[in-house]
């Protein structure tokens, strides 16, 4: 009998031995950090920083596709490519617009994404947090500060009255409201400012790329101007001139060019770099390039009515800044012979794309060149024309004559247009004062400008009704006062229970 | 002959026998009989068995050791029955110790079943339990041991994710219950796995066992909510050493191609649309030269199949072993897809002595996969790239294989006319994308019987799973540059999961009527997955001979990361029998779980369940038709804790890189958003069911109906963008409803000595139903454009309900454009119009949009069934095995873009030739035109099709040896047999292939996207001749 209570025993300690493994629930979350335990050193704040910088690029050219929403919506350009493909953004430029649209489902999660991560750099970096020095924190609070009114900017300006996000979303509180519009812009002026405090001027080296304070209050200029605050706006501009490290370059060109991309012109650029993996270079270049040989998609393609829009003068000879925007018929696409069968309306956009001689087909989705998202040109027509609206006409010509001045003067330093010379009557600098006469030229050089640089679209509405319903009058789906906005996406809609 | 001389008496001797009773005295003529029951085929003594002797009420039942004694007269004979076992009469012998052997009968009655941790008779279950057997399943051509589940088990659904090689299969046990993972928990030797179904050999189960009620099932607490699927491999048996070897190969075709228009059909419809569009037609000279190719048969070729499989089992009074091999070998219809898996598995159980018994079960595994892209466009993480059959579909026939210098010919001359498609020949020419797995899966045990009736079992169990990975992307193409550059990548994953499982199991027999049996445990299991990978570019040599990193000139990539959970578990379980009528089962496991929070990590979990076995009641005895009638029914609460690792934590991880100064820097966000409140997933399941064999045990049923209740679903509730590209945390929120009615049937017929048969057949229903989100949004699933989502869950519909426009048909004339909704610019008559189901206001407003899209199907079918026949005509057999699923819908993707006309894409015949040109012409397919595709390919109705098939899965017929011609050939039994598998198929479905579980693009997307097919790899139709010898 005593044999069998051992046994029992035997049975019992074998089958409850195992309590003491209860300890193996205590298994640690191995190679991630959870987030309240992540600011912890300055490395970690850096990588959360670069994390704001991500959404910027262009890597792949239909995940940021602003080029939609800001130029293929407008009178500057077409989808291009072969029918059928990518037919949302079709769908864009004839104003057939589904909340579902890619384009309008593409920009807005990558910039929101943008916001996200700048606020959770922001959320991180308290005045509680002391491992991460002071100075340090300064300049990343600064960067993020700038790149989340980035986003916004470009968010609002698309998209109208939106949420505004300030922290992070959490898992109880996933869903925001929208806000008027002048909330965003408000937002977006303070941490515009914010940022112009606490970012250096420029930067050196490898930090090439990032914020700065120029960068910041050029983003302020331009926020004033979309606010119709142009005594601010003015203000603004004239404070990126005052920094006084910024210069229209000789060459419109090199702010298209790799090999001169950091130039004196360039106040804030989106960085890309070839032969890298994961891949950071532009896939611009091969959306916008011809398909066929050149290995491109075909996208992108300008219209007769922004050719239309560059100067001519009495002898036919074309504003030399046509031809660095516009590939056509009769002109060389860089290196190579421009053939018609490329392009359904008869132009490629020039802008963004490189020659083979830098990105060779095999790699043609791997471009090396920035796109320079704020550019000191900008700044003058931000200025001219905040100036112009304030009713000082004599002031505004200054910085738009500078505009026109480098424009016409390619001929004394670009060897190939085989001239030492400026062409008579090419460009002439701008006399008149009269405040609407102004406009209306302020306007022409903007676009010429500024062609293909994915803007068109938001100075057409800024521009007012009469404008905007007169550049798209070839669109019948276009209505001024349904499409000033995009319509917010679906998928926005079908999750946030607080939009309305 | 006895019977008639007993008969004569019988009156005497009860008259003689009461007399004697009366009188307390004891009869001279009678004898002490004694002896022992012993089953026939194992040895094994058997309990319970009751001895009566023939014409008296004298009776009794075995004890423990299977030993009775009785008082009887001389030439007394007794009857011996026992539950599961034929009934035998022998004459009483009095002088030497009797040794009765029963022979297992024919019928179900005696099934052992495995409950988990123990086994049980399927006469004494009380709980919903399916089981199929090794003679069900061991000649059916399939790769995986998870295939031949399909169609034999009411309630549990089997669905190929696609016909590759290797692919993977979907069981669904009792419907879908969670929107997250609901693949069962797999039981392998008592060894949990999640893929150890994967690494075994079909040819070594012995015996599968389906838990699929929540009493039974509770026994495995938190991971048991989707179902338990418990698998013994096969063991020796005492006796002789036996030598087995069976095999067989064969030819895989293609089937159901899709019909699509050849050269002449395709350049017709372009030349229609061309003109309806202002486009430039293909002009003659251009026709003049065009080839004719047929891109299915190009890239659909037959391919072989084979496996043999050897074992030598045997055993002696202590112990038993069996060492089998099994090769395996399939090469997919397209090509450089394969698989190939060798198994070697021994398993030995030893006696030791009286107190101690020690086994080992051990199975070694290398598989090897060869993919290609077979699902989707290519979109998504893990997908292993566009579908080679969607490209075979849409590149047109009037592009050439190959160039005059036998390359693949790439971009056709004028992509404006033929498309931009890529070859699918030269795709699929390149794919090399390989998965080798190497596993051990395998425990050792010792078992101690320190006093009767009591077991003491210690089990580890491991499961050890290797998993190299190596694609090389050659670059191809004499137009394009694909994959340019070149590049190689690695990685290699070790899994190690173990378990220590200790039980205890104790039988009491209480005043011969109370039987209990008593199981408690403890376990503990540990998962450890350690992975690393690495990549290079720049292969100045694409030869496989070089095909290694080392070689890469390029970029150099690597990563890497790991990852732990552990479970800890006390659980027990109550069987008890009254009178052999009355059951009850009662199962408790409390589980601890390191993926919930460190402040909360344990729960407990409950089932019983009880039965009534009315056979045995006086008002049935004399039913002598029915053998076995049951009546249970339970009840019990299981958890799903697939929910991740870290649910409970907000994560920080790597989200994208920037270039500054030129070199990649990482940048890190939020990844995760966590839930600290995170808990498994709790289902609480009730099943009523009944058992019933009637004639003789010819006809056995079983039929069950149930109810599962999911609660605490774990639902990510889709962030808003807005929110950022964080994924949202898991919140315990949704209620999800199955409910079902299964019934299994039996019917054995011996029509003659010679000729027999018998047929199983198989029907479940499940309704599924989401009760509640939690008031969040409902979650879409299944992209099938840009941000575009065929599938909605919402609370009033099942799970990953389709959710489209409906096409009402074709506006046949401008009138009807105007007098119905708008459309939107340039509808036209021949466009496909919608149905103005609704608007933002809730009422059709004359708008076609988003707020039109209803629900118009269901990817879950309202019943599946099986059947299987199997007949013999003295030595000759047939089988036939019949599946099929009813009432589920298939998004049929590719049908957008091979009907949608949106591109120079080649289309049907039907589209081709039957598309709408002029009133009246058709009401369902469109004109041709590019321009009206932005209209007539929206997702709708048109696209959605009846998914029902039913399919002659299997039919066999075989041909055993005489027994003399066996010996002549020195085997003890030879059959030789004939099968194909995948005969026929009746469906509507158009596509090629209705068995198709989803795609991988929505992968990602689980149970939200079931049925979208974006041209699947196809089932094969396959023809195998096999042999089966013993010796």
């Amino acid at each position: 009998m005593i044999k069998k209570y051992i046994h029992i025993g035997i049975m019992g300690t074998l089958v409850f031995l195992g309590a003491g493994c209860s300890d193996s629930l205590d298994q640690p979350i191995l190679g991630t950090y959870q987030a309240d335990q992540y600011f912890t050193s300055l490395a970690n704040a850096n990588a959360a920083l670069t994390a704001v910088y991500v959404p910027l690029s262009y890597t792949d050219a239909f995940s940021n596709q602003i080029w939609v929403l800001g130029d293929v919506s407008s009178d500057d350009a077409v989808k291009g490519s072969l029918p059928g493909d990518q037919a949302d953004i079709d769908n864009i430029n004839n104003f057939n617009i589904q909340t579902s649209n890619a384009a309008v489902e593409s920009v807005w999660g990558r910039y929101y994404d943008g916001v996200s991560k700048a606020n959770f750099v922001l959320g991180g970096l308290t005045d509680e947090n002391k491992e991460i020095p002071d100075e340090d924190k300064a300049v990343i609070i600064g960067q993020a500060k700038f790149l989340r009114a980035y986003y916004y900017f470009t968010l609002t300006n698309s998209y109208g009255n939106i949420p505004l996000r300030l922290e992070v979303a959490t898992a109880d509180n996933l869903a925001a409201p929208v806000v008027p519009q002048a909330e965003i812009y408000a937002q977006i002026e303070t941490d515009c400012i914010d940022a112009a405090a606490a970012l250096p001027t420029s930067w050196d080296g490898s930090d090439f790329g990032k914020a700065t304070k120029g960068a910041a209050l050029s983003l302020l200029a331009k926020t004033y101007l979309f606010e119709k605050k142009y005594e601010l706006a003015a203000a603004a501009a004239k404070q990126v001139e005052d920094l006084g490290i910024y210069s229209l370059t000789q060459k419109f060109t090199d702010n298209f060019y790799a090999t001169t991309e950091n130039n004196s012109e360039v106040i804030f650029s989106i960085l890309h770099t070839s032969g890298l993996s994961p891949k950071q270079g532009s896939g611009l270049n091969q959306a916008f390039a011809p398909r066929g040989a050149l290995n491109g998609y075909g996208f992108f393609q300008p219209t007769q009515n922004l050719v239309d829009n560059f100067e001519q003068t009495a002898d036919g000879v074309d504003d030399p800044r046509l031809d660095y925007t516009v590939a056509r018929v009769g002109h060389p696409y860089f290196d190579m012979e421009f053939d018609p069968s490329w392009s359904n309306t008869g132009y490629l956009s020039k802008k963004q794309v490189q020659p083979l001689s830098e990105v060779p087909i095999e790699i043609k989705g791997d471009g090396n060149l920035n796109v320079e998202a704020i550019r000191f040109a900008d700044v003058l027509l931000i200025e001219a024309e905040a100036l112009n609206e304030l009713g000082n006409g004599a002031a505004a010509l200054i910085p738009l004559n500078k505009i026109r001045k480098r424009a016409r003067e390619s001929y004394l330093y670009d060897d190939s247009l085989g001239n030492t010379t400026v062409p008579d009557g090419l460009l002439p600098d701008i006399t008149t004062t009269d405040q609407s006469q102004l406009r209306n030229i302020i306007r022409r050089e903007r676009r010429s400008e500024l062609a293909l640089e994915f803007g068109r679209f938001y100075d057409i509405i800024r521009y007012g009704s009469a404008y905007a319903s007169d550049a798209l009058k070839d669109i019948p789906n276009f209505n001024f006062e349904t499409n000033t906005f995009f319509p917010i996406p679906q998928s926005e809609r079908s999750t946030n229970n607080l939009l309305d | 002959m006895m019977i008639f001389t007993l008969k004569p008496r019988w009156k005497l001797v009860r008259i003689t026998f009461l007399f004697l009773c009366m009188n307390l005295l004891s009869y001279a003529q009678e004898k002490m009989i004694e002896g022992k029951v012993v089953d026939s085929e194992t040895n094994e003594i058997l309990i319970s068995a009751t001895v009566q002797v023939i014409g008296t009420t004298v009776a009794t039942i075995t004890d423990f050791n299977g030993e009775f004694k009785l008082m009887a007269e001389n030439g007394a004979v007794l009857e011996i029955k026992s539950l599961g076992y034929e009934t035998v009469s022998e004459a009483a012998i009095f002088d030497a110790l009797m040794t009765i052997q029963l022979a297992p009968s024919l019928n179900a009655l005696n099934e052992v079943l495995l409950v988990g941790y123990s086994t049980q008779k399927k006469s004494d279950l009380t709980g919903a339990v399916s089981t199929v057997n090794s003679s069900d399943i061991s000649a059916l051509p399939v790769g995986g041991a998870d295939q031949i589940l399909q169609g034999q088990a009411a309630g549990v659904s089997v669905t190929q994710s696609s016909g590759a090689p290797g692919g993977g299969i979907n069981i669904r046990i009792r419907g879908v219950g969670t929107i997250n993972n609901n693949n069962p928990l797999y039981i392998i030797d008592g060894v949990p796995t999640q893929n150890g179904i994967d690494q075994i050999s079909p040819n070594d189960i012995e015996n599968i066992s389906v838990l699929k009620d929540a009493s039974s099932a509770a026994i495995y607490g938190a991971r048991a909510a989707n179902g338990v699927v418990i698998i013994t491999t096969k063991k020796g048996k005492k006796g002789e050493v036996k030598v087995n070897i069976n095999g067989y190969t064969g030819i895989q075709t293609s089937q159901h191609l899709i019909n699509m228009a050849n050269t002449a059909q395709y350049v017709n419809a372009f030349n229609i649309a061309a003109t309806n569009d202002g486009r430039a037609l293909i002009p003659d000279d251009i026709i003049a030269g065009l080839p004719n190719v047929n891109w299915q048969r190009e890239v659909l070729e037959p391919a072989p199949i084979s496996n043999v499989q050897a074992s030598i089992s045997g055993g002696s009074d202590n112990t038993t072993y069996i060492v089998s091999a099994n090769y395996f070998n399939q090469e997919g219809l397209i090509r450089n897809s394969s698989f190939d898996r060798l198994n070697l598995r021994t398993s030995i159980n030893s006696t030791l002595s009286k107190l101690f018994t020690v086994g080992v079960n051990m199975n070694l595994g290398y598989s090897k996969n060869r993919q290609v892209g077979s699902s989707g466009d290519g979109f998504g993480d893990g997908n292993p790239g566009a579908s080679v059959l969607r490209y075979a579909l849409f590149r047109t026939p009037a592009t050439p294989v190959y160039n005059d210098s036998g390359q693949f010919v790439d971009l056709p001359e004028n992509p404006g006319f033929f498309g931009d498609g890529l070859n699918p020949v030269g795709y699929a020419d390149n794919y090399n994308r390989n998965f080798h797995e190497y596993s051990l899966l395998g425990n050792v045990f010792i078992e101690l019987n320190p006093i009767e009736n009591l077991k003491i079992r210690s089990d580890f169990g491991t499961n050890f799973v290797i998993v190299d990975y190596k694609q090389f992307f050659a670059t191809w193409g004499i137009d394009r540059f694909l994959n340019s550059p070149n590049s190689l990548a690695q990685s290699n994953s070790t899994q190690f999961d173990y378990n220590w499982t200790n039980t205890a199991t104790y039988d009491l027999t209480i005043n011969e009527n109370h039987v209990f049996q008593f199981l408690a445990g403890s376990e503990l299991v540990k998962s450890n997955t350690r992975q690393q990978g690495a990549s290079r570019t720049l292969y100045s040599d694409q030869d496989p001979a070089f095909q290694y990193l080392d070689n890469g000139l390029g970029i150099q990539q690597n990563g890497g990361n790991e990852t732990h959970w552990a479970l800890f578990s006390l659980f027990g379980r109550i069987n008890y029998a009254f009178d052999n009528k009355y059951l009850a089962t009662f199962n408790f496991r409390r589980d601890g779980s390191s993926r919930l929070d460190p402040s909360d990590r344990y729960g407990n979990f409950y089932g019983g369940s009880i039965g009534w076995r009315l056979d045995q009641e006086a008002f049935l005895e004399d039913v002598t038709a029915i053998s076995l009638l049951k009546i249970r029914a339970g009840i019990g609460q299981l958890g799903n804790q697939e929910i991740g690792n870290y649910s409970y934590a907000t994560l920080v991880s790597s989200s994208g890189y920037y270039p500054f100064g030129g070199a990649n820097n990482q940048g890190n966000a939020i990844n995760t958003l966590g839930n600290p409140n995170v808990r498994w997933e709790t289902s609480t399941q009730t099943d009523v069911g009944l058992d019933l064999n009637v004639f003789n045990n010819a006809l056995s049923l079983s039929a069950d109906y149930y109810v599962k209740n999911t609660s605490g679903v774990l639902l990510q509730p889709q962030a808003p963008p807005s929110a950022g590209g964080t994924a949202s945390a898991f919140v315990n929120a949704g209620k999800i409803r199955n409910q079902g009615f299964e019934l299994e049937l039996n019917y054995r017929g011996d029509i003659n000595d010679k000729f027999k048969y018998d047929v199983t057949g198989n029907f479940a229903t499940v309704t599924n139903e989401v009760i509640s989100l939690a008031g969040g949004a409902p979650l879409v699933g299944a992209r099938i454009d840009n941000n575009y989502f065929a599938t909605r869950t919402a609370v009033g519909h099942p799970i990953g309900s389709f959710y489209l426009l409906q096409q009402e048909g074709i506006f046949q004339n401008e009138q009807e454009i105007f007098t119905h909704a708008y459309q939107g610019p340039g509808i036209k008559p021949g466009d496909v119009m919608f149905r103005d189901v609704s608007g933002p206001n809730g009422e059709p407003d004359g708008v076609i949009d988003e707020n039109d899209r209803s629900f118009v199907g269901k990817s879950i079918p309202d019943f599946t069934y099986g059947l299987t026949a199997n007949g013999s005509y003295a030595n000759f057999d047939i089988s036939l095995f019949f599946q099929g699923v009813y009432g589920n819908k298939i998004y049929n993707q590719i049908n957008t873009d091979i009907e949608g006309f949106y591109r120079a894409f080649n289309i049907t015949e039907r589209i081709a030739t039957q598309s709408w040109d002029g009133e009246g012409s058709t009401n369902e397919f469109p004109r041709l035109s590019w321009d009206g595709a932005t209209n007539n390919k929206r997702p709708s109705s048109r696209f959605l099709e009846n998914g029902s098939y039913l399919r002659l899965k299997n039919i066999q017929l075989g041909y055993t040896l005489s027994e003399n011609t066996s010996k002549l050939l020195k085997f003890s039994s030879v059959r030789v047999f004939v099968s194909a598998q995948n005969v026929f198929t009746i469906t509507e479905y158009t596509g090629i292939d209705p068995e198709i579980y989803t795609n991988g693009n929505s992968a990602g997307d689980g149970v939200r996207a079931v049925g979208i097919d974006w041209g699947t790899y196809p089932s094969a139709r396959t023809f195998t001749v096999g042999l089966n010898a013993n010796f």
